[in-house]
């Protein structure tokens, strides 16, 4: 067995060179934080979507051509559906495990949006963009993009009434963009909508093209953050000269399977007990039917919000229209995700002037601005998120959904206000109370004298030996 | 520390390994198990809600060993590496710029005439690409601005049935469409009847309402494009269940409430020699959300 591993190791290393590479692999140090973990659980979300994602495209169908449904799921039997939908339909009750993994593959697409998302927080928030990584939270922001955009995509393939009708509202989103509106959605969706090619196209959109660049900017994500290495919070020992942590081999190896296995075994549970998209109740798409309540999956919320917040102004300049839905639709985001992919060049040119290298982490308190400014930006965004759900809200509260609507629209321009008073308040506050997590502060150490006996001495602020 | 205290750490540090030991062992064996009956219920016919717990009993089981090893078994003391210089220095930049100009730099600059065709010919490779994109879609053209209506085609329900006057109840809407394209999605109209007198439009609007009592508009939101389907008898206001947008039927579609700016379009409607409900012609304005050249001819 030894001499088998042996073999193979010099067999490679005589043809490759990898050994020397590999030690030094082997040897990279890990800090140990727990926040660190949520990039590691959209990584193997993504994983799961590959594997669920490459067993479902065996199954399904992206045409439109009409069929006449005739499987096991009698409220449907008879009715002419397209093959789209039809093939999700076998999937979900012919196919053997098929809705268990159709069912994970949408699970691990939402727990994939969400740790995104934490994980750009807790970037945000300690400040880990700070040069040298803003090359690094560029290539982060667009892959927030095509994750979105592969949900999005993805979530309108089975051609069901409730994607159909989201499919619609983005139609009409592009047709809203000034002087090339009519033209780029003409291109994109292949003519006046429902065009018969749009699924097929979203199809390669979805399991090619994006995935494609998916990937392929997480290899370039990853391999920039091993060239940088990486950041950690202050502590003992810890130095902007330094990595403190565990290595790669065993400790940190072994923990990045368990929170593989862990992830894979929360998104097989959600998927085999928590029923999500339920096509089969929604039925097949048709342009004239609609649901109601009808909302999008949670990263798109804000945006379905957005659009039910906007005021009713539309802008005719020179006979030209600019339309209402331009506003919360196109300008609105936009912006916030233009301010957002440019923050690290933002906040040091107007902010801190700080043009330094950093490797060790703020504490959020420590940066009292940033720490406000980004909490009121995702109150904005938890405002419209909430709008998105204003007619559920409205029967789970009894109040009516122009009540709720009224609301929100006051709440859009005072609550990011009042967050990030209260969040600049609340860090100045911690500022002041001393207790620091990152700062030894009360604590004596024992140190020997030259004379051979012992006195106490007081630690340093950062915990470091002086 | 004495000996005797060393020797007590020591022990009570294995005991806490063998039971660590003993608790992934367990782990492994449930995934085992688990396993095992992921076997049996799929060759039993498979069952969604019991594959999906055993599936993440084998994963979960696999997990809790694999990081019971990592936190109980294996050292936990700290390493630390020193971070190196990232950047190569002038003298590396210097050098890297040297490379990349010692044979080309020369040339491009005795060249200025062949390094300008030279771009130019680029400029036009990279157009000539993005023709094909061209052949995406067809040009808009009119047909966001029209719909199949035309004047003197009949006015049929979804599944094809000529519609008349009594094919709608007195407080009641159905969805109709033009004569041989049911299901269409831009021609799509809601036909609500309403009490004689109610409707307050232009006369000449009124005209194509037959009777006073059965007036048609779009069925697509002027907002977002979703098919505005829910209508409230007793205020007379249509509701697009997407946005919350909100018409007064009786005012000509005018939107009261939610983020739609503009009218549902009228269809103008008449009735012909055997009582069948006809169009007099397309929607007054083009249907559906608003677009860059909407408003022009």
């Amino acid at each position: 067995m030894t001499t088998m591993i042996e073999r193979s190791l010099k067999y490679v290393d005589e043809r490759l060179g990898t050994a020397s590479f590999a030690r030094r692999a082997l040897r990279k140090v890990f800090p140990d934080h727990w926040s660190f973990l949520l990039g590691e659980i959209a990584l193997f979300c993504l994983v799961v979507l590959v594997f669920t994602g490459t067993f479902l495209t065996f199954f399904y169908n992206p045409s439109v051509r009409e069929v006449v449904y005739d499987g096991p799921y009698r409220p449907l039997q008879g009715q002419h559906v397209s093959a789209a939908f039809d093939s999700v339909l076998r999937l979900s009750f012919e196919v053997r495990a098929g809705l268990l993994m159709r069912q994970v593959h949408h699970w691990a697409a939402l727990v994939f949006v969400a740790a995104i998302v934490i994980h750009l927080c807790r970037i945000f928030f300690t400040g880990a963009f700070r040069r040298p990584r803003e090359v690094n939270w560029l290539i982060g922001m667009a892959l927030l993009f095509l994750a979105l955009g592969e949900g999005f995509t993805g979530y309108s393939l089975p051609d069901d009434l409730l994607s159909g009708i989201g499919l619609r509202i983005f139609y009409s989103v592009t047709l809203s963009i000034p002087v090339i509106g009519t033209w780029v959605t003409y291109l994109l969706f292949g003519g006046e909508f429902p065009a018969g090619d749009i699924i097929s196209r979203l199809f390669v959109f979805h399991v090619m093209l994006l995935p494609a660049l998916l990937i392929g900017l997480v290899v370039v994500h990853i391999f920039v953050l091993v060239l940088q290495k990486h950041t950690q919070f202050p502590g003992r020992g810890r130095t902007e000269r330094n990595v403190v942590g565990k290595r790669l081999w065993p400790q940190q190896t072994f923990k990045s399977v368990a929170l593989l296995l862990f992830t894979t075994a929360v998104l097989a549970l959600l998927g085999g007990l928590a029923q999500i998209n339920p096509v089969w109740q929604y039925g097949q798409f048709r342009p004239f039917d609609v649901t109601s309540p009808a909302q999008p999956d949670w990263y798109i919320g804000f945006l379905d919000g957005a659009l039910r917040l906007g005021p009713p102004w539309d802008l005719t300049l020179f006979g030209f229209t600019i339309s209402e839905v331009f506003w919360p639709a196109v300008l609105f985001p936009g912006i916030a995700f233009g301010i957002l992919t440019l923050w690290p060049w933002i906040e040091r040119r107007f902010f801190t002037k700080d043009y330094a290298e950093h490797h060790l982490l703020d504490r959020p308190r420590d940066a009292p601005a940033r720490t406000a400014t980004g909490m009121a930006g995702l109150m904005v965004f938890f405002i419209m998120f909430l709008e998105g759900g204003n007619d559920i809200l409205g029967v789970l509260l009894n109040v009516s959904v122009e009540a709720i609507t009224r609301a929100l629209q006051w709440a859009l321009f005072i609550a990011p206000v009042v967050t990030w008073l209260v969040t600049f308040w609340v860090c100045r506050s911690l500022q002041r109370s001393h207790a620091h997590p990152a700062r030894i502060s009360a604590g004596l150490r024992l140190r020997r004298t030259t004379a051979g006996g012992y006195e106490t001495a007081p630690l340093d602020p950062t915990g470091n030996p002086e | 520390m004495d000996v005797e205290q060393e020797r007590e750490r020591e022990q009570r540090l294995t005991t806490d390994q063998r039971r660590a030991e003993r608790a992934a062992a367990v782990a492994f064996t449930v995934a085992i198990l688990a396993g095992i009956g992921l076997f049996v219920v799929y060759f039993a016919g498979g069952q969604t809600q019991i594959e999906g717990v055993l599936f993440c009993l084998v994963l979960g089981g696999l997990g809790v060993g694999v990081a019971l090893w990592a936190n109980r078994l294996l050292g936990a003391h700290e390493a630390v590496e020193e971070r190196h210089e990232l950047t190569s220095g002038v003298a590396g930049r210097e050098a890297f710029g040297h490379a990349l100009a010692e044979e080309v730099g020369p040339t491009l600059a005795r060249r200025s005439l062949l390094v300008k065709l030279l771009a130019a010919a680029g400029g036009a490779l990279g157009l000539a690409l993005l023709l094909p994109v061209l052949s995406l879609g067809p040009a808009p053209g009119r047909t966001l601005k029209e719909t199949p209506w035309r004047r003197g085609i009949r006015v049929v329900d979804e599944t094809g049935r000529l519609v008349t006057l009594n094919s709608v109840p007195e407080d009641g809407f159905i969805t109709v469409f033009p004569e041989g394209h049911q299901g269409s999605a831009d021609a799509q109209a809601l036909l609500i009847r309403v009490p004689a007198g109610s409707l307050e439009l232009p006369p000449e609007r009124l005209e194509a309402v037959p009777e006073g009592t059965h007036v048609a508009y779009s069925k697509i939101c002027t907002h977002a494009g979703c098919p505005v389907g829910l209508y409230r008898a007793t205020t007379r206001s249509l509701l697009c269940p997407c946005h919350q947008s909100q018409f007064d039927v009786l005012d000509g579609a005018r939107p009261f409430f939610g983020p739609a700016a503009r009218r549902l379009p009228q269809l103008p409607l008449g009735v012909d020699d055997q009582g069948a409900l006809i169009a007099l012609g397309d929607f007054y304005e083009p249907v559906g959300p608003a677009f860059w050249d909407r408003g022009r001819k």
